[in-house]
């Protein structure tokens, strides 16, 4: 089954194929050479609420998160998240956007909070890494920043809203 | 026959689960309270009794003290302990509890109202002879007064808002010509953002350090202190590793350190549990009295290893009126001890990570403990603090308190939401944590940039590979449901093919 998956801002083809006693994963970084890896389902094994995966002769206890596109895999007290596109949904994005997985048009909000400022303009342009808002949740100031270069669109909250989990606060549009 | 019959503990989490415990010890009966956020925290489990007291919002619930002196009178609970933060300060609730005829347990109101403003505690602790920072007694009024009171105490120093906070009317001088213009934006800035233009002035020390004094006191005058912590390695001015002993301060300091806390302590017949946090200069090794907390304090774990005593049992005995079990004397500091605070949060934004833990695997070992309300299945939600998990570990040395907190740690698993564990092992092994020089500057120098750090750890295709046949699976589950169910069509056309 094939997939294209971005982990940390780099992009990925992914071949998986399951074999009765095995998988054979097949992954290409953007511009290198396809590495295949055969894990075999004896080191790939479910335990309660996690997996226990031994890689290359190392012990790692992982637990995976998520569901469609957006994946979290913790393991060894760290974590990413991974964007991962199975053939149906890069169907419906090159629908979509014209090939590829493009930005988000919509900074959302992760959990319940309350926002304190907003820094950013309707008609604005934000450079990337510019801060566009500040949401309290769980009794901390949270900056939320541009993850790239973008047109404001509307801005869908003021100061002092309580918005919940998911909310679009700011809906973007491609900086002309 | 126990000191109480039974304790309410108006708060939550991890403090409301130690309190339980030293309630169970001592054969007391512990009463939980929980708001509609908090019915599935394990406080509520672990108690022999739980009552609803509101709304998830704290204002609404753990905030509400008339809600709660009405569960305690309904629970027949003859004490109440408020832990740390919430109504652990809030004279209001503790002269409330009076009223009620119920016990406090934490210091006297007077205690509580003598130590809350910070201008009447500094008068009080020069009164005792605790070093303060030098600086203006009280307000300045004009920029000559301002320029003799900088040449007296020497540069650099702090021009400070009387009303000021957050990082608001407050300037560093470094140059004696920039007093003039600094002074006055201060003012400027106190007459608008807090309608008061008093400015103070006090010298300003670089890079310091934060250490603190535990101290107690019970309704017979006896007075001692614990020894100290240091608590510099602090992200947005909050701490995160404690540890005890401080590798900077030397003996003598320390003695003197202490010696000057049980002063201060006993200029207010201080009664119960309270800390006094100190600036530390790491280069003349100077402290200075910053503010005190009366109340037990999220880092007191790492005292009650190093000195064997039990700080909560003690604060519900002299509650009740029993002298302090220990004298001076008793009190060693044996071996060292490190705390690291656990937060649902992400370790590169600091942003708090709520959500479903899923799996929860707390390390197990010697020399260890963890105070935590973690647990797999737990919802950790939005309304509060991002602390779940706060893990010990003691040592013979300093060395080996920071290798057995580094093992623990690789054995912790907490995976459905973001923590920074990680964040906890780059630090440990830091040499500037290593060898004991961090301040509370430590932080912000270091770890602008932590994640190359962090993701050194584990190589990215361990992550792919799993994420990879997660996505499989899923992919390959969505499409036998979707074989299994025959369209609205398909049945449509079997039946029409049945009427022809």
């Amino acid at each position: 089954m094939y997939f294209e998956a971005e982990l940390r801002g780099k992009k990925y083809k992914v071949d998986v194929t399951e074999g009765r006693h095995s998988w054979k994963i097949s992954l290409q970084q953007e511009g290198k050479e396809w590495v295949h890896h055969d894990v075999s389902k004896n080191d790939y094994k479910r335990a309660e609420e996690y997996i226990s995966f031994l890689f290359q002769g190392k012990s790692y206890l992982v637990d995976v998160v998520g569901s469609d596109t957006e994946y979290t895999v913790f393991t060894r007290n760290s974590f990413r998240s991974i964007k991962i596109f199975n053939d149906e949904m890069l169907l419906h994005e090159s629908l979509k956007k014209g090939g590829g997985f493009g930005g988000d048009l919509e900074l959302k909000s992760g959990m319940p909070g309350k926002i304190i400022e907003i820094f950013a303009k309707e008609g604005e342009i934000v450079k990337a890494n510019k801060p566009l808002l500040i949401m309290e949740a769980m009794k901390m100031e949270n900056e939320m920043r541009a993850t790239r270069d973008v047109k404001i669109k509307e801005i869908k909250v003021k100061q002092g809203d309580s918005v919940e989990s998911g909310a679009v606060l700011i809906k973007f549009e491609e900086p002309s | 026959m126990a000191v109480f019959k039974k304790i309410l503990i108006a708060n939550r989490g991890e403090i409301a689960i130690r309190i339980t415990r030293a309630c169970r010890e001592m054969g007391i009966g512990s009463v939980a309270v929980f708001s509609d956020a908090d019915r599935d925290s394990l406080h509520v489990f672990l108690a022999d009794e739980a009552y609803h007291i509101g709304p998830s919002p704290s204002k609404e619930s753990y905030l509400n003290y008339q809600k709660i002196i009405e569960v305690a009178k309904k629970a027949g609970a003859d004490a109440i302990h408020p832990g740390y933060g919430f109504l652990s300060e809030n004279t209001n609730f503790a002269k409330a509890c009076d009223e009620a005829g119920i016990t406090f347990i934490g210091p006297t109101v007077a205690n509580i109202e003598a130590m809350g403003d910070k201008i009447s505690a500094k008068t009080l602790m020069k009164k005792s002879g605790v070093p303060t920072v030098p600086g203006s007694d009280g307000g300045v009024d004009s920029v000559e007064e301002a320029i003799k009171i900088a040449e007296k105490i020497g540069l650099p120093v702090i021009i400070k808002a009387s009303a000021g906070g957050g990082g608001k009317g407050m300037r560093v001088v470094r140059k004696m010509d920039e007093i003039e213009s600094a002074f006055r934006a201060c003012r400027s800035e106190g007459q608008n953002y807090f309608a008061d233009p008093t400015v103070y002035i006090e010298k300003f020390i670089n890079d310091p350090k934060h250490i603190e004094i535990q101290v107690f006191g019970d309704k017979h005058n006896n007075h001692v202190h614990l020894f100290e912590r240091e608590c510099s390695v602090q992200r947005r001015n909050q701490k995160i590793i404690e540890e005890s002993p401080s590798p900077s301060v030397p003996q003598e300091v320390r003695l003197r350190m202490g010696e000057a806390s049980v002063r201060a302590a006993k200029q207010i017949n201080y009664v119960g549990a309270g800390t006094i946090e100190y600036i530390f200069d790491n280069t003349t090794k100077e402290f200075f009295f910053m503010e005190m907390n009366t109340r037990l304090q999220v880092e007191h774990p790492i005292t009650e290893i190093v000195t064997g005593v039990d700080l909560v049992r003690e604060q519900i005995n002299v509650a009740a009126g029993k002298p302090l079990s220990f004298k001076q004397e008793d009190i060693k500091q044996k071996g060292h001890a490190i705390e690291a605070r656990i937060c649902a949060e992400d370790p590169v934004t600091y942003k708090p990570s709520p959500g479903v833990i899923r799996a929860c695997r707390h390390p197990q070992g010697p020399f260890m403990r963890v105070d935590s309300y973690a647990y797999p299945g737990y919802n950790v939600p939005i309304f509060y603090d991002p602390m779940i998990s706060k893990l010990i570990t003691w040592g013979d040395t300093r060395e080996e308190a920071i290798n057995r907190m580094q093992r623990a740690l690789s054995e912790f698993v907490l995976t459905g939401i973001k923590t920074n564990i990680v964040l906890h092992r780059t630090i440990l092994d830091h040499p500037t944590f290593r060898d004991g020089t961090y301040t509370t500057q430590f932080i912000e120098k270091n770890f602008e940039v932590i994640e190359p750090e962090m993701f050194k750890q584990v190589e990215d295709p361990v992550f792919l590979i799993a994420a990879a046949i997660e996505a499989y699976n899923d992919r390959k589950s969505k499409d036998i449901r979707q074989l299994n169910v025959s369209s609205t069509w398909r049945r449509l056309g079997r039946k029409m093919q049945l009427r022809t």
